[in-house]
């Protein structure tokens, strides 16, 4: 009985997820009439609406999306990776350090985009990448170096003693040994980051102008309340949203398996 | 307390069988060990036993009872695991009530019951603590009265004391010993330590890959092993086992067996075989002596084989690293096999 | 001269420098901005002490949106963690099909959140949305985005989201579990229910409290379902806090006002973080 019961409440939840998604794909192949009829599911479909975006630029928003996530997370990496590991083996900064970190993540995007509006403002990098990447900064490298902490906390320092005890340096230890063992965070923890500054809209929203429309604001603007242009924007959205969903489902095993073994553990 | 009977059990696991045909009869009131090497299915048997896993096959009876398709907390049965497993945020009181709990035994009987084993096992002192503030002989106790708290109709061991340092591991042995003696319990105990499995058992049951080699007491496993395996497996060190050639080169007559074994306590040194007694005399080039205490484990070299031979202390003045010294084999000590390994009577 | 410095501070500096450049000086910046005057069209400023804060006080749609925020955050979080932990259980118990099931059911929480919201505002819209048509098939009318539900709704769009997070962080903590404590539960007899309540539940509770601490203080920062259904109404119904900053500050250009509205939500959600932790994680001995 625990079984069916179960089985049905997985299939309940599959349905509900899997509603909303069949809807947007249909709706991105169905003509403005045909989008009146929201039931209809058999229908002429059209390509109409994928050319529509393509002229309005979708695929710009989506290579300015691609930069600033690409160098958001390209930055993260390198810095988080070296303080993740000052943090986890030297505990610099103490427990201060960690708590900060903790507290960086805390912040409401709300307290920092009015001072990095200004900045930008002033040093005339409004609609730039640039403001938009450091804004993303803000969130992303907590994220990636909390979790690189706990990676590196689940190395044993015997493996850093070995090599040193070997001949190789600090660094170099850290370097040949420890870094490879952590590979498989740095993947993950990559891509998770990367997911984030993918589909952030406050920011980009605020800091960004018409030439550096990311995809998440170009996505919004399909929202007008003088005219729905539903299909277009269904479109749209499966643009960003299917690159992420096939990279996320390669990284869900890695994910449990990592929060089970170093993440949890904070 | 019941007896247990096992009949042609059966355990696969997609094309591994880990149990094949069991038969067994595990007696009221007596402790039965499992013992052999790791793999030997000894501990898929017991999980068996448990209804901790489906039996792909054959039987299992606790009392008059055909139990093979009921869950675990149907069986009766109290399990002592080599982890403890116990609940690690619940004190040792609840911890050991927990079972009794779970069949909403009224709450006074739960509070006799728990301060009685505790009593029993020494652990009376620690009722209010938490696992994690005990020691590991400490909480193997623990394990022990939560078994013996729910009065079941007999108890499952599973290595419980693997993970005790050696000292420890002897003394609670002894614990053990002592409980069912007093409790009378039908114990099941599984192990990989030949040692314990001799102390403790009333019957030994030596399993090798999913199967039993034999069945028996200590002793009879020891005087009379059915296979060159369970002759391997028993005593300690471990038995000198020569291909009929090489006994032959001893000085001993195979009597056409294909292989021929004697224990290290039985070869010895010659002057201390009696003559009248001797089975075969040979020299060997002494190679290495550990001291024990009041034995010692001396590595000998004959020919192209390597011997050993259990030495008392009070001879090593006469044997010296490096050196050749005579030795001989005690008559009535051989045993010997055949081709497939099997003990020749007589 | 480099070699001075201790290798671990030589490590750490890049990550301090760039968190000082773009959170620690927005931060402090943003502190003394709440004491002025400062709009985008004035590029004089005054120093205004704390009129900013009072002003807040007495400012109903700030009240509003704070109160507003407070229930989204309870509701959501509360139905996240029941929702969570059953799909998490019976995930974790799934033989058959479990990995393809178990990536699929956490795709939501990595879908752009202006795209959920958006296919929310149009999946529950009266004339073009296929829910309320599907409904309509039952004689049931639901107005989603009228005053007295539409708060209600944009939790769910937010349970939608957001409760595979959930079951992540649950299912990674079930499979992290010792499995013989629960072996033993199996041969003492225990109920389902028991060993739930009295196994399962007391080893799983840091889990459970990092797993709501992260959500609620995510959950705070609500803006994108917002924007893509409501924009606060109807009335002032769905304003939420970061809905409330941004309009302030955005679209009435307020800025120095947005930023004490800013951090008096800092503030809270620093506090209720607190809170929470204390609550939640109370130390347990760890043990086998």
């Amino acid at each position: 009985m625990m079984t069916s019961a179960r089985r049905l409440l997985i299939a309940l939840a599959c349905l509900l997820v899997a509603f909303p998604y069949a809807w947007v794909v249909l709706s991105s192949f169905k003509t403005g009439d045909d989008l009146n009829e929201p039931s209809k599911v058999v229908f002429e479909p059209t390509l109409d609406n994928w050319s529509e975006i393509a002229d309005g630029g979708v695929f710009q928003s989506a290579w300015t999306s691609l930069l600033v996530a690409a160098v958001t997370v390209g930055i993260s990496l390198v810095v988080g990776t070296l303080g993740a590991y000052a943090i986890s083996r030297f505990r610099t900064g103490g427990a201060a350090t960690r708590f900060g970190i903790l507290l960086s993540q805390l912040m409401p995007p709300a307290v920092l985009v009015v001072p990095l509006f200004l900045v930008a403002f002033d040093l005339n990098l409004r609609d730039t990448v640039i403001a938009v990447i450091a804004s993303h900064l803000t969130f992303v490298l907590p994220v990636v170096t909390w979790f690189l902490i706990g990676f590196f906390d689940a190395v044993p320092k015997a493996y850093e003693e070995q090599a040193m005890v070997d001949g190789h340096g600090r660094f170099g230890a850290f370097r040949r040994v420890v870094l490879p063992q952590v590979r498989g965070g740095l993947v993950a923890a990559g891509i998770f980051a990367f997911v984030l500054s993918w589909n952030d809209l406050f920011y980009a929203l605020i800091l960004a102008g018409g030439n550096t429309t990311t995809l998440p604001v170009q996505i919004a603007s399909y929202n007008t309340f003088r005219g729905v242009e539903l299909g277009a924007m269904s479109a749209a959205i499966l643009v960003s949203v299917v690159p992420v969903l096939i990279v996320s489902f390669f990284v869900q095993r890695r994910l449990v398996r990592g929060l089970s073994g170093g993440g949890l553990k904070s | 307390m019941a007896r247990i009977e096992l009949q042609q059990l059966v355990k696969r696991y997609g094309e591994v069988e880990a149990v094949r045909a069991v038969d067994l009869d595990v007696p009221d009131g007596e402790i039965t060990v499992l013992v052999g090497p790791s793999g030997c299915g000894k501990t898929t048997t017991l999980r068996l036993i448990a209804g901790l896993e489906h039996a792909t096959g054959g039987t299992i009876r606790i009392g008059e009872r055909d139990v093979t398709a009921l869950e675990p907390k149907h069986r009766d049965l109290a399990m002592v695991f080599q982890n403890y497993a116990l609940y690690p945020h619940m004190s040792v009181r609840d911890n050991i009530a927990f079972g009794l709990q779970a069949r909403k035994t009224p709450a006074a009987e739960i509070k006799r019951r728990v301060e009685h084993a505790a009593e029993l096992l020494n652990v009376a002192q620690l009722l209010d603590r938490k696992p994690g503030a005990l020691s590991g002989g400490q909480q193997q106790r623990v394990a022990i009265g939560r078994a013996i708290v729910r009065e079941p109709a007999a108890f499952l061991f599973d290595e419980p004391l693997s993970n005790l340092d050696a000292k420890l591991r002897v003394s609670m042995r002894t614990e053990i010993l002592r409980l069912q003696r007093e409790l009378g319990a039908t114990i099941v105990h599984v192990t990989h330590d030949q040692e314990e499995a001799m102390t403790l058992a009333h019957q030994v049951v030596v399993m090798h890959d999913g199967r039993i080699e034999q069945v028996g007491t200590p002793a009879d496993l020891y005087r009379r092993p059915a296979t060159e395996r369970v002759a391997r497996f028993i005593g300690s060190p471990e038995m000198n086992v020569l291909d009929a050639a090489e006994a032959g080169a001893l000085g001993l007559s195979g009597d056409g067996a294909a292989r021929v074994g004697v224990r290290p306590e039985h070869l010895r040194p010659a002057s201390d075989v009696r003559d009248d007694r001797v089975a075969g005399r040979f020299t060997a080039h002494v190679e290495m002596i550990e001291l024990l205490g009041a034995n010692a484990i001396v590595t000998l070299r004959a020919g192209e084989r390597a011997l050993t031979s259990l030495v008392d202390s009070r001879l090593l003045p006469e044997l010296r690293e490096g050196e050749q010294a005579p030795f001989a084999v005690e008559q009535g000590t051989v045993v010997r096999f055949d081709g497939d390994g099997r003990t020749i009577a007589g | 001269m480099l070699d001075r410095i201790p290798l671990g501070a030589r490590f750490l500096a890049p990550l301090l420098v760039l968190v000082g450049l773009v959170v620690a000086y927005p931060l402090g910046y943003s502190l003394w901005l709440s004491l002025t005057s400062r709009t985008i069209t004035q590029r004089e400023t005054e120093f205004v002490g704390l009129d900013q804060y009072t002003g807040l006080l007495s400012d109903g749609e700030f009240g509003t949106a704070m109160r507003n925020t407070l229930v989204f955050v309870v509701l959501a979080v509360t139905i996240e963690l029941v929702l969570g932990l059953l799909l998490a259980l019976a995930l974790q118990r799934q033989e058959r099909v479990r990995n393809l099931t178990r990536s699929f059911l956490l795709t939501p929480m990595f879908v752009t959140p202006i795209a959920v919201g958006l296919m929310f505002r149009f999946l529950l819209n009266q004339q073009l949305g296929a829910i309320p048509q599907l409904l309509d098939v039952f004689g049931i009318t639901i107005d989603f985005f009228g005053s007295s539900l539409a708060l209600i709704t944009i939790v769910f769009i937010d349970v939608w989201q957001w409760t595979p997070f959930m079951v992540l962080l649950l299912l990674a903590g079930l499979e992290s579990l010792p499995r013989q404590p629960f072996e033993a539960a199996r041969i003492d007899g225990a109920s389902t229910w028991m060993t739930f309540r009295r196994v399962t539940l007391p080893l799983l509770r840091p889990v459970i409290g990092i797993a709501v601490l992260l959500r609620a203080l995510d959950a705070f920062k609500i803006f994108e379902y917002v924007f893509a259904t409501t924009r606060g109404g109807p009335g002032d119904a769905t304003i939420t806090a970061q809905f409330e900053i941004y309009r302030t500050g955005f679209q009435f250009f307020r800025l120095a006002e947005a930023a004490a509205m800013a951090f008096v939500l800092v503030g809270i959600v620093l506090l209720l973080s607190i809170a929470l932790y204390r609550l939640l994680m109370r130390q347990e001995p760890a043990t086998r």
